[in-house]
């Protein structure tokens, strides 16, 4: 069964400049660490690749915030397992797909918090997660990384689930798309 | 005060709290050093806290949460005024240094 919340039609097509990468499974620190240089390495790649329209210093770190900011969640929340990650430009579009396992508890909870989410304005939203934070000092997680690239990125955001024997898990693919300028 | 890692430095001048490199911390919990050493400066209740992001290149969301807890912080406080310093070279601060005012109307924001 697949459910998908947001916008999970691809955009770029066939003709997009683009390069797939694999994390493998490793122990967390290590992990955290491979997320900043691969989001770096991601954002210097396809920032040279741009047209001269594009500002390479904006789409270096705006490709590279929007892939830590998911890569961040995937490897906080995945069920063990590697993460893949596809990456394309075409036309000023760039679009990445990042792919792992999470448990079903964890999708059920997810799917619920992005029922709410993408019901409501992401600015609005994301000062009044920064409130609540705020008030919880007990809270571990901001839960800002999805409403920073809503609201001051402006990225296209969709999340697809799919699952089958309960015991293998959820693969969760995230969509991610920004109009570079 | 001054902590530092081989990707980032925090540092503070009086009532200055200076940000070097890149700061990508995994939560809450690994920025709560950081937060506790800004919350030391408010503790003293100066006029002005500056925070100086002008060198700091990236920060991931959970950075960006503890900026606006610190912002939240500093508005209970109306006797302490509080200016963010930033560079227009490094764009996250164009894009997201907005919601810090919008937190705390009486925040001076200077991107230069």
């Amino acid at each position: 069964m697949v459910e998908d919340y947001g916008n999970t039609a691809a955009v770029n097509g066939a003709d997009a400049r683009r390069f797939d990468i694999k994390l493998m499974a490793e122990p967390l620190e290590l992990s955290w660490h491979h997320c900043g240089v691969t989001s770096d390495f991601i954002g210097e790649y396809f920032s040279r690749a741009c047209d001269g329209s594009v500002d390479p210093v904006d789409a270096r770190h705006s490709i590279s915030y929007m892939i830590n900011e998911i890569l961040e969640n995937a490897i906080k929340f995945r069920k063990g397992g590697n993460i893949d990650i596809t990456g394309s430009l075409e036309g000023g579009t760039f679009e990445i797909l990042i792919r792992n396992l999470i448990d079903a508890h964890t999708a059920e909870s997810f799917k619920a918090h992005l029922a709410t989410l993408l019901k409501r304005e992401p600015g609005e939203l994301l000062l009044e997660r920064i409130e609540e934070n705020a008030l919880n000092p007990d809270s571990t997680g901001s839960g800002l990384g999805i409403l920073t690239l809503m609201s001051d990125y402006e990225a296209k955001l969709g999340w697809s689930f799919a699952s089958g024997h309960v015991s293998e898990g959820v693969e969760l693919t995230t969509y991610a798309s920004l109009r570079l300028s | 005060m001054e902590i530092s890692t081989n990707d980032y430095r925090v540092w503070t001048e009086g009532s200055t709290i200076h940000y070097e490199g890149t700061m990508r911390l995994s939560g809450t919990d690994a920025y709560a050093p950081i937060l506790e050493a800004m919350n030391s400066i408010l503790a003293a209740k100066p006029e002005l806290i500056t925070l100086d992001l002008t060198s700091l290149q990236f920060l991931n969301s959970s950075g960006i949460n503890l900026l606006a807890k610190f912002t939240i912080e500093i508005r209970k406080q109306p006797d302490v005024g509080v200016r963010v310093l930033g560079s227009k070279s490094i764009p996250w601060q164009s894009k997201s240094l907005r919601n810090l005012q919008r937190l705390h109307p009486a925040l001076e924001l200077t991107i230069s």
